[in-house]
Formats: C-alpha cells, sequence, structure tokens
C-alpha cells in the first residue's frame, strides 16, 4: 500500500477510535455521577464525622477509614461545591 | 478442645470480682486451668489477691492466672496500626490534613467498648489452652454495650455491603461500556466489609454458644434485682441467655422470692456474707472451704 493511503487509513481509525471513545464516555456520563453521589452517600454513612454528622459506630469508620480515600475525597469535594448541587447536576444533565 | 468462656455480670459494686474471683480458685483446685481476666477498667483483683496484675498474665496458683485488660493500651495500640495503614494506603494524607481529624478520633465515644472486644478477641485466640477463661465484667451499662457490639456492628455492616454491591455493579456497568470489559480490579473496601462480617459473625458466634456462660450476680436488695431483671431483659433482646444467678453478700439461707420466680430457668446459687474481710488467695480459699454448699447448684 502507498505511504499516503496508509497514512489517512491510519487517521481515520483513530479517529473512529477518539469518536468511540468520545461516545462510550458521554453514554456512561450520568451513570458515573449517578455512582459518585452514592460513592458520596456511602462515605457520609461511614465518614460522617469528619464533616459533622453523626456516624456509626465508630469502629467501623476506623476499620474502613484506610480504604477509603476515594470516598473521602468525593465527599470533602461536594461539600465545598454544596452550595450550589442544582448546578452540578445540570451540568451533567447538558442542561442549560 | 476451646475454653469455656464464663462472665460475671451485674450492677457496679453487687460483688462481680470477688465471687469470679471465689469461683476461679475453686474451679483452679479442681486442677482445672483457669485464665481469670478483669474487664473492668477500674480492676478490682488486685486488691482482692493483693497482687499486681497487668496486661501479662501473672500466677496466683498452680491451675489459676489472673490478667488485667488495659483498655487504654488496646485504644492506643489499634488508633497507632489504623493510622499506620493510612500512611501506607493514602497517597494525600496531608491535604486532607488528616491527622487532625485522626487525633480528635481517639475521644469518640465507643472506643471503650471496641477496645474491649479486641482484647477479648486476642485473649480467647492465645489461651486457647486453659480450660476456662473467666471473665471478671465491668458495670453494667459498659458491659451490656460490649456485648451488644457485635449485632449493632453486623446490620451497619450489612446494609453498608448492599450498598457497597450496589456501587460496584455500577461501577462494573460503567468500565463494559468503556473498555468492553468487565472491571477486574477488586474493590477494597468491598473485601474489607466482607472480612468484618465474617470476624463479627465469628464473635456472635461466641457470645451465643454453649461454652459461654453468664452468671449474674446480684445483691439481696430490691435495687440490685430490679437492675438485674433490666440486665435479664436486655440480653434476652439480643438473644444471650444467662447461665446462672448468684446472690452474693447473703444473710438468708432461702433464695429471694422474687429472683426464683423471676429466674426460674436459670441455676440460682447464694454466697454468703463473709464474717471477715475476702482479700488474698489464703482468705479466699478458707471461705470456700467454709461454705462449700455454693458450689453444688453451680459448677
Amino acid at each position: 500500500m502507498m505511504p499516503i493511503a496508509k497514512t489517512i487509513k491510519n487517521k481515520i481509525v483513530s479517529a473512529f477510535h477518539v469518536a468511540d471513545e468520545v461516545m462510550r464516555s458521554k453514554a456512561v456520563e450520568t451513570i458515573e455521577y449517578e455512582v459518585g453521589e452514592l460513592d458520596n452517600i456511602f462515605a457520609i454513612l461511614v465518614l460522617g464525622a469528619f464533616i459533622g454528622i453523626p456516624s456509626p459506630p465508630i469502629h467501623i469508620t476506623m476499620e474502613l477509614l484506610p480504604e477509603m480515600e476515594n470516598e473521602f475525597e468525593i465527599m470533602l469535594e461536594k461539600v465545598s461545591t454544596a452550595h450550589d448541587p442544582l448546578g452540578d447536576l445540570f451540568s451533567v444533565l447538558d442542561i442549560d | 478442645m476451646k475454653p469455656e468462656l464464663q462472665f460475671f455480670i451485674g450492677k457496679g459494686g453487687v460483688g462481680k470480682s470477688t465471687t469470679s474471683a471465689i469461683a476461679s480458685v475453686h474451679l483452679s483446685r479442681n486442677s482445672r486451668d483457669i485464665l481469670l481476666v478483669s474487664m473492668d477498667p477500674a480492676h478490682n483483683q488486685r486488691d482482692i489477691f493483693q497482687q499486681d496484675f497487668g496486661e501479662k498474665p501473672q500466677r496466683v496458683a498452680n491451675h489459676l492466672l489472673v490478667k488485667e485488660v488495659d483498655v487504654d493500651y488496646w485504644i492506643e495500640n489499634y488508633l497507632k496500626e489504623t493510622e499506620k495503614t493510612i500512611k501506607q494506603t493514602y497517597s494525600y494524607e496531608s491535604a486532607f490534613n488528616l491527622q487532625n481529624y485522626f487525633n480528635v478520633l481517639q475521644f469518640s465515644p465507643g472506643l471503650e467498648e471496641y477496645a474491649l472486644l479486641l482484647a477479648f478477641e486476642n485473649i480467647i485466640h492465645t489461651f486457647e489452652d486453659k480450660n476456662i477463661i473467666i471473665f471478671d465484667m465491668a458495670p453494667t451499662a459498659l458491659t451490656l454495650r460490649f456485648f451488644s457490639l457485635p449485632f449493632i456492628t453486623l446490620i451497619w455492616l450489612e446494609e453498608l455491603l448492599k450498598l457497597r454491591d450496589h456501587i460496584f455493579s455500577k461501577k462494573e456497568i460503567i468500565s463494559k461500556i468503556k473498555i468492553g470489559r468487565r472491571q477486574i480490579e477488586q474493590d477494597k473496601v468491598k473485601a474489607k466489609l466482607e472480612l468484618l462480617i465474617h470476624n463479627y459473625d465469628h464473635l456472635r458466634d461466641h457470645f451465643l454458644s454453649d461454652e459461654t456462660k453468664i452468671n449474674l450476680v446480684m445483691n439481696n436488695d430490691k435495687l440490685s434485682f430490679s437492675e438485674a431483671f433490666r440486665i435479664k431483659k436486655k440480653l434476652i433482646d439480643i438473644g444471650i441467655h444467662i447461665e446462672s444467678v448468684l446472690v452474693n453478700k447473703s444473710n438468708s439461707k432461702a433464695v429471694p422470692d422474687e429472683v426464683r420466680d423471676e429466674f426460674n430457668s436459670q441455676k440460682i446459687a447464694l454466697f454468703p456474707l463473709s464474717s471477715k474481710s475476702l482479700l488474698g488467695y489464703k482468705a479466699i480459699n478458707e471461705y470456700i472451704d467454709e461454705n462449700n454448699e455454693i458450689f453444688l447448684e453451680i459448677k
């Protein structure tokens, strides 16, 4: 195959890959948001003591704390954007 | 064979420490290997046996070892271990300023009974060679919290696991759509939850097992009875059965009617009031010789 044709083919293939990735990401955007919310709920249930919400028996917090860095991060992030929860949701749902 | 576990529980000041000391000495005289463990943060066994005890069991007689659980040691140890694991697993520990939060956690209510539970777990694993392990418990409130801890914890853990499963299945869908295959990476939190449920199931089974015997200690007075009745009710709620009832410092030879009516399926023993103070191994032995009939009814 001519080198130029090969280059064009590769470009088209990679364009498709990118498009595929974008579409796939778009498709799971909402469900990812939902998982983030669920993770947040889970974190609040276990780590609520850190943001002033009555927590479960403290030893459950202590046992799970070492494995929950991600959830901890999500929870603290949500706390800082808590003043505008609707804006957060609308941006995921593509509502202007 | 697993050791039998005997708990001495009851209202503060009724004589849990004294009766458990008497029972321990009596059982050890029958050549059975006994470990007496003081679980009351305000330890009394050192005063009764007039000997210093600590985390390391001390020998009092041929077949009798005594150990005092140091609650502060267990809390401190536990916090240190948790902190160490956090340092190993977290990449942004300092970003959260976690250290500050963590320092506050050690003053959380509930850690005391958890420390007791950790100590208890450690004891039943370490002293499997004993025939009987006798636990001299703290007064009612702390003891009831200690007994109900595995039950409450399991309710929480099972609900958390359900939520975690739900999250995990959604994450699987995401990874399937995004990268075309299911996520193979294991969810560490889920694994930890499952491990904890396994451990607490085990502990709960210990409390409910036939090898675990609860001795409820009381005095011959109204206040002591009503608290004993309440303890019985609370323990029934979580499914724990009381094996025997010990009426301590008893002046009469007859079991009080209220006690007989309320505890009709339990063994009842009267511990007569001693004319002299029961301090030291020798005095306890003399008391047992004088009042041998106590142990006819109970083991």
